[in-house]
């Protein structure tokens, strides 16, 4: 079943007189319980279709669908249900809050999307285990390395079950070995809990996990 | 819930400590100033609620209990008769000069009666014996008087206008707003020493019978002694207070002070939920990409705005409460009312909440695309 879709998206950005265009009509779909890999150069627009995708930036032009529900552009209330509902996304910058401990961090993104108390809680814990966190639990972002603080941020879009999960260099700050792990487990999680994982990288070693490859250049897909 | 609110507050540790000092002064400043004032005020009663009448017959117009003027001290045979009262006795207040040993002259504030023991008045007696006061040219002076007068010891002799008087006495915790000291004599001595007060009185105070129905008696007295004012003691008391509010814009200034109070509360409370929601704007991005609402992002700022106006408001009181034994050595009287105390502190709440509303602005239209820019 066809869980994300993306039909003809064009995204400008206008800096003062000038206006840039970064995405030039891209389509894709995602389907439940595959992973997809988008690659592409620096600056071709990864993260912007990541955003457009996860309805935290809204495109130019073109129609986003998400779970089957077409999403309308100017209904803030609509984006926000719908990142809430059926997105987990993974910041490229991490995104972690300081003030709260690394499992703090994933326990109230779980608060946000509707979990609580010490549902929450037990949820959080078993996630950060999962990314191999067991240790650093209460630990504040600002004492963990670039590798540790991924992995937190990782944690923290799996939680929640969300159906789709959009993930911005999962790779970059990790070992091999962690990396090794990390796409296993969004592979695992994507057969046994039937999610849609997209994976923005530049990592040659993504390809052997994903189920398919996207590459972006000048704002379109070309295979 | 994690408190994301709280969290976020103790991590700007030095900010919030300096602001629930901001806010605490602003309640303090707001606590300690209508205290004093109240406690201020509570001179300008404190003979009315200490003295055992529950009636007060004053000339017409008398404005409050130190502003007295006379009438015939004849009158109190008329309201002795009426049918529910106890008792009824002439009391004469009247400010009279005192020559101090120096040379210098202050004016006193002089009770007289002739019965004092029996109206509970004064209410409390550090030297002497107060039946002493009728066996001659017999003065108690309270101890407040020290300020202005000198000090003075039980059988020193003073000037009352050209007349000496032996001080018998000494008493506490009786004084005026007007702050000029007050001295207790028999009635007689007191109209001995002016010709105005001759066959005169200020008032008259009247006991009930148990049982007896005040407003009926008041209503008897006023027939029979149509030019004067006949009042219940909380209204005298009262209205004694109110003048000193009202005509003298003592009451004025004190909202200005409450207003000022609360407008830097209001401003170091917005100013530091301003800076700390713009600081921290990036995680508020996060929030919303994440799926929250605005309303959930209101809560958190509301939180931070009620525990800033909390802390502040027990930083506060607990500086007020604090204050109060510095300022009595002081022999400033700094009154806690408990009703005043929880009105500021709603106040508090309520401007705290206000002022969050500039940061409401801020994050109302923050667009989560934002978490993108580095
Ligand atoms: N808010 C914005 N305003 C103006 N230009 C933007 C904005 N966001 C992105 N861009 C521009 O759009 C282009 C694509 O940016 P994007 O971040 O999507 O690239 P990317 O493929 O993710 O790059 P990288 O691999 O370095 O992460 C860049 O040229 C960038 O400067
Ligand atoms: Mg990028």
């Amino acid at each position: 079943m066809t869980v994300l879709q993306a039909n003809d998206i064009h995204k400008e950005f206008s800096e003062g007189a000038e206006t840039i265009s970064v995405l030039n009509g891209v389509s894709l779909s995602l389907q439940q319980g595959e992973i997809v890999s988008l690659e592409g150069p620096s600056g071709s627009g990864k993260t912007t279709l990541l955003s457009i995708l996860g309805c935290i930036m809204t495109a130019t032009s073109g129609e986003v669908r998400v779970e089957d529900q077409a999403i309308d552009a100017d209904d803030p209330i609509l984006l926000q249900e719908t990142r809430k509902q059926s997105i987990g996304f993974v910041f490229q910058q991490y995104n972690l809050i300081p003030a709260l401990t690394a499992m703090e961090n994933v326990e109230y993104a779980l608060n946000i999307k509707g979990m609580r108390g010490a549902e929450a809680r037990a949820e959080a814990r078993r996630v950060m285990e999962e990314v191999g966190l067991a240790d650093k639990m209460d630990s504040a972002p600002r004492d963990m390395s670039g590798g540790q603080k991924q992995r937190v941020a990782i944690a923290r879009a799996l939680a929640g079950r969300s159906p789709i999960l959009l993930v911005d260099e999962p790779t970059a700050n990790l070992d091999s070995q962690t990396a090794d792990q990390i796409l296993e487990l969004f592979r695992r999680l994507a057969r046994s809990e039937n999610r849609a994982v997209l994976v923005v990288t530049h990592d040659p070693k993504v390809r052997n996990v994903v189920d398919r490859v996207l590459i972006i250049r000048d704002g379109r897909l070309c295979n | 819930m994690i408190d994301l609110a709280r969290k976020i507050l103790l991590y700007d540790k030095l900010r919030f400590i300096i602001t629930v000092c901001g806010v605490g002064f602003a309640v303090a400043l707001v606590l300690v100033q209508t205290g004093l004032f109240l406690g201020l005020l509570d001179n300008a009663s404190i003979t009315i609620d200490h003295l055992d009448a529950e009636v007060w017959v004053a000339a017409k117009n008398t404005p409050n209990i130190d502003f007295a003027r006379t009438f015939s001290d004849a009158y109190v045979n008329r309201v002795r008769s009426v049918e529910g009262v106890e008792r009824a006795d002439n009391l004469i207040v009247w400010f009279i000069r005192m020559a101090l040993p120096n040379g210098a002259q202050e004016g006193v504030e002089m009770y007289g009666m002739e019965r004092f023991v029996e109206w509970g008045m004064p209410w409390q007696v550090d030297e002497g014996n107060l039946q002493d006061l009728r066996r001659g040219r017999y003065v108690m002076l309270d101890d407040s008087a020290t300020k202005r007068c000198g000090s003075f010891e039980v059988g020193d002799y003073r000037e009352f206008i050209g007349r000496r008087m032996k001080i018998i006495g000494r008493t506490h915790g009786a004084l005026s707003f007007t702050t000029a000291p007050v001295a207790f004599a028999d009635m007689q001595s007191i109209q001995a020493l002016t010709p105005e007060l001759k066959g005169q009185t200020t008032y008259i105070v009247v006991k009930l019978k148990p049982g007896a129905d005040r407003q009926r008696v008041i209503e008897e007295i006023r027939r029979r002694l149509p030019y004067t004012d006949v009042n219940t003691r909380e209204d005298w008391s009262h209205n004694s207070k109110l003048y000193w509010v009202t005509s003298t814009g003592l009451g004025l200034q004190l909202a200005c002070t409450i207003l000022l109070g609360c407008m830097v509360a209001i401003i170091i409370v917005a100013q530091t939920l301003y800076s700390s929601t713009m600081e921290h704007l990036k995680e508020f991005g996060t929030i919303k990409a994440i799926g929250a609402g605005n309303g959930h992002i209101y809560g958190i700022l509301a939180r931070q705005a009620t525990i800033a106006a909390v802390c502040g408001a027990v930083v506060g009181g607990g500086l007020t409460f604090a204050l109060q034994p510095v300022m009595a050595k002081l022999d400033l009287k700094l009154l806690i009312v408990p009703g005043f105390w929880l009105a500021t502190f709603v106040g508090t709440l309520v401007f705290s909440l206000a002022a969050a509303m500039i940061s409401f602005r801020q994050v109302a239209k923050l667009d989560p695309a934002m978490v993108f820019r580095t």
